[in-house]
């Protein structure tokens, strides 16, 4: 076993609980340290280690998926620093050595078991993770490094400092297992972040969205899950929060979507107050659409950005400016259609069979049959449709192709029950 | 033979010199290509059949350039404008590859574009609303002519300029597809970068076309398309 420990300056509970879960994309087995249990004070670090938090990653397994310790340790730095953290690692065989080499000026990593008793050895006895009280007895005892307290034997370390300290030692030095609770993958995803000022517009909320979620990313890539909608909350000073959701016609996990989505929808977008504080909420993950590399791998590419184009028209439209159409049986042609949200349609045909295929329709239908003035030039027909009875939108037509008198040819329609003439379609 | 195949073997001569057999070859290729105009089509993939052999027979490539921008020019509406590039249409969506109709003037009517074969699973319609729905609508046009999966974008534009025109082009480049834009007869005073651009006209037999532009060749011809039975 490996373990990979990341040391992070004071954060909520939540939000460490959040970052364990993100760095799940890195291994199956993290565990969190709770914040503030380190009560000793340390001139090697600037930084208050009595607020500072812990995660341990076994990253023992996962060396050769992320191609070996360094290309691994750089890789998990900066993502944490692509979130804005700041984090100290190391990387020893027990996690209290990894947590103790974070303190180190240069935290090496030790992955030997043999070599991390060597590595430890002439390091100062303040480093080690005691009550004060022990280290100030170890200190008036002539204790001076971390190697003199090693050679002692176990037993004589308990008599004299208290049996932690020696289960500690032992822990340190892998001779006694430490558990390590791993952090459950949560069924819900909610992060929130408060600004110091009032943000006034929608775009100003982007950088910190950003943030959220490539979050939100690592909590995909770790469950490999994806997502097909999430949800943005505003918070405002008086007054209830707003929000509004974005969608994706495919489920995604890929953080630059779901920011070019927020981008189209803050385009047209005004926030009704200033925000006090943002939420990015997801609840309901489902499994990713693979693109699998295969013989059709372009089509299933096209495909894809096909999803992404549509998903970024409607966030910019509206959902009701961009339709997919289909017919119904219907024989009243203002009923033989109709639309649907592109984001309803299933992938296959939702065409009904319609009840008159065989007589031909014109391609264009007006949005309100257009009375007409003067009786037009018949051409053919009639057709008569007689329907709706059922549903109070009885009609009784003779419908006609007629020639306009600007030549376009016209799809017209004399109400039987009150003799005028109304120009329905066009022939285009 | 074609532009395409001398270009290809041009492209190959950057590494490897021709025998000087093929040079001359080439060489009398090329200039014959400058000479058809052929050249300044070097980005065109390949044309759409239009579906009416006697269009084709006038069109550059013989169908409508794919990855470009083409005109229609008409005041009319129902005078066969849609049903003239129904047969490309359905040909590019039964290929899997989307239309997308943007602020047409009426409503598509889906039952005659199912009896012209048309999936309508593949047709998008989109019906910009507000006051910014012009400009809206040619930012859709833009976003869906790059995108590979879209095989063809019909526009009715309520006004557009040549630098819009220009920039629905290198859209349509980049994504390959057809970019129609739907104008009034009067936009035929001015010049636009689209490579073709036909006047649409109803006749008592039809539709008819006339090729005010094709980029590549100098033609000038009138096509009668006759009008679909009704």
């Amino acid at each position: 076993m490996l373990w990979l420990c990341i040391r992070l300056p004071a954060l909520e509970r939540a939000a460490l609980t959040r970052l364990a879960v993100w760095s799940q994309q890195w291994s199956s087995w993290v565990s969190l340290g709770a914040c503030g249990n380190d009560d000793r004070s340390n001139e090697e670090q600037s930084a208050n280690p009595e607020a500072d938090c812990w995660l341990w990653l076994e990253i023992g397994a996962s060396l050769k998926l992320f191609g070996g310790v360094s290309a691994l340790r750089s890789n998990i730095t900066c993502a944490l620093e692509a979130l804005g953290h700041e984090a100290r690692t190391a990387i020893a065989p027990t996690p209290q050595a990894a947590r103790l080499l974070t303190r180190t000026r240069e935290p090496r990593c030790t992955s030997d078991a043999a070599a991390l008793r060597a590595r430890l050895s002439p390091l100062r006895l303040e480093l080690l993770d005691l009550p004060a009280v022990a280290l100030t007895a170890l200190r008036s005892s002539g204790f001076r490094h971390i190697g003199q307290l090693l050679d002692l034997p176990s037993d004589s370390v308990a008599q004299r400092f208290g049996p932690e300290a020696a289960l500690y030692l032992q822990r340190l030095c892998g001779e006694a297992i430490e558990p390590m609770p791993a952090v459950p993958f949560p069924r819900h995803y909610h992060a929130r972040v408060e600004f110091g000022h009032e943000v006034l517009q929608a775009t100003a909320l982007l950088f910190p969205l950003q943030r959220l979620l490539w979050e939100l990313q690592g909590w995909l890539r770790a469950a490999d899950r994806a997502l097909q909608h999430c949800t943005l909350v505003f918070e405002h000073h008086g007054r209830a929060d707003t929000g509004l959701t974005l969608r994706c016609s495919l489920p995604s996990r890929d953080a630059a979507q779901w920011l070019a989505l927020a981008r189209e929808r803050f385009h047209s977008f005004t926030l009704p107050a200033p925000v006090r504080a943002l939420h990015l909420r997801a609840d309901e993950f489902t499994a990713p659409a693979i693109s699998q590399a295969d013989f059709f791998a372009q089509e299933a590419q096209h495909s894809q950005l096909l999803h992404q184009v549509l998903d970024r028209l409607q966030a910019r439209l509206g959902t009701h400016c961009m339709q997919r159409l289909h017919t119904t049986a219907d024989y009243r042609p203002e009923h033989a259609w109709r639309s649907i949200a592109t984001t309803d349609a299933s992938p296959q045909s939702v065409t009904e069979a319609s009840s008159n295929d065989a007589t031909p329709r014109p391609c264009w239908l007006l949005r309100e049959p257009r009375p007409l003035i003067t009786a037009p030039r018949l051409i053919a027909g009639p057709e008569r449709i007689e329907s709706g009875w059922w549903d109070r939108g009885d009609v009784a037509r003779d419908y006609y192709l007629a020639q306009g008198a600007d030549g376009a040819r016209q799809w017209v329609y004399q109400d039987l029950r009150n003799g005028i003439w109304y120009l329905h379609g066009l022939w285009a | 033979m074609s532009t395409a195949e001398i270009l290809s073997v041009t492209d190959a001569t950057g590494v490897v010199p021709l025998p000087r057999a093929q040079r001359s070859a080439v060489l009398t290729q090329l200039r014959q290509a400058c000479l058809d105009g052929g050249l300044g089509d070097r980005s065109r993939p390949a044309e759409l059949p239009s579906g009416h052999a006697a269009l084709d027979a006038f069109l550059p490539g013989g169908g409508w350039p794919l990855g470009a921008v083409t005109e229609l020019l008409g005041d009319t509406c129902g005078i066969g404008e849609l049903s003239l590039l129904l047969p490309a249409l359905v040909r590019l969506a039964r290929s899997g590859r989307h239309v997308a109709c943007i602020a047409p003037p009426h409503l598509p009517y889906a039952p005659a574009l199912l009896q012209a074969g048309l999936p309508l699973e593949r047709l998008l319609w989109i019906q910009p609303e507000g006051a910014d729905a012009p400009r809206l609508a040619l930012w859709a046009a833009e976003q869906l002519l790059r995108c590979p999966g879209v095989g063809a974008t019909l526009l009715w534009p309520e006004q557009i300029d040549a630098r819009q025109i220009r920039r629905l082009q290198l859209a349509a480049e980049t994504g390959g597809g057809c970019a129609l834009l739907y104008r009034p007869t009067q936009a035929a005073q001015h010049p636009s970068p689209a490579a073709l651009r036909l006047q649409l006209h109803a006749s008592p037999d039809g539709l008819r076309i006339e090729i005010k532009k094709a980029r590549g060749r100098h033609v000038h011809a009138v096509v009668v398309h006759p009008a679909a039975s009704a």
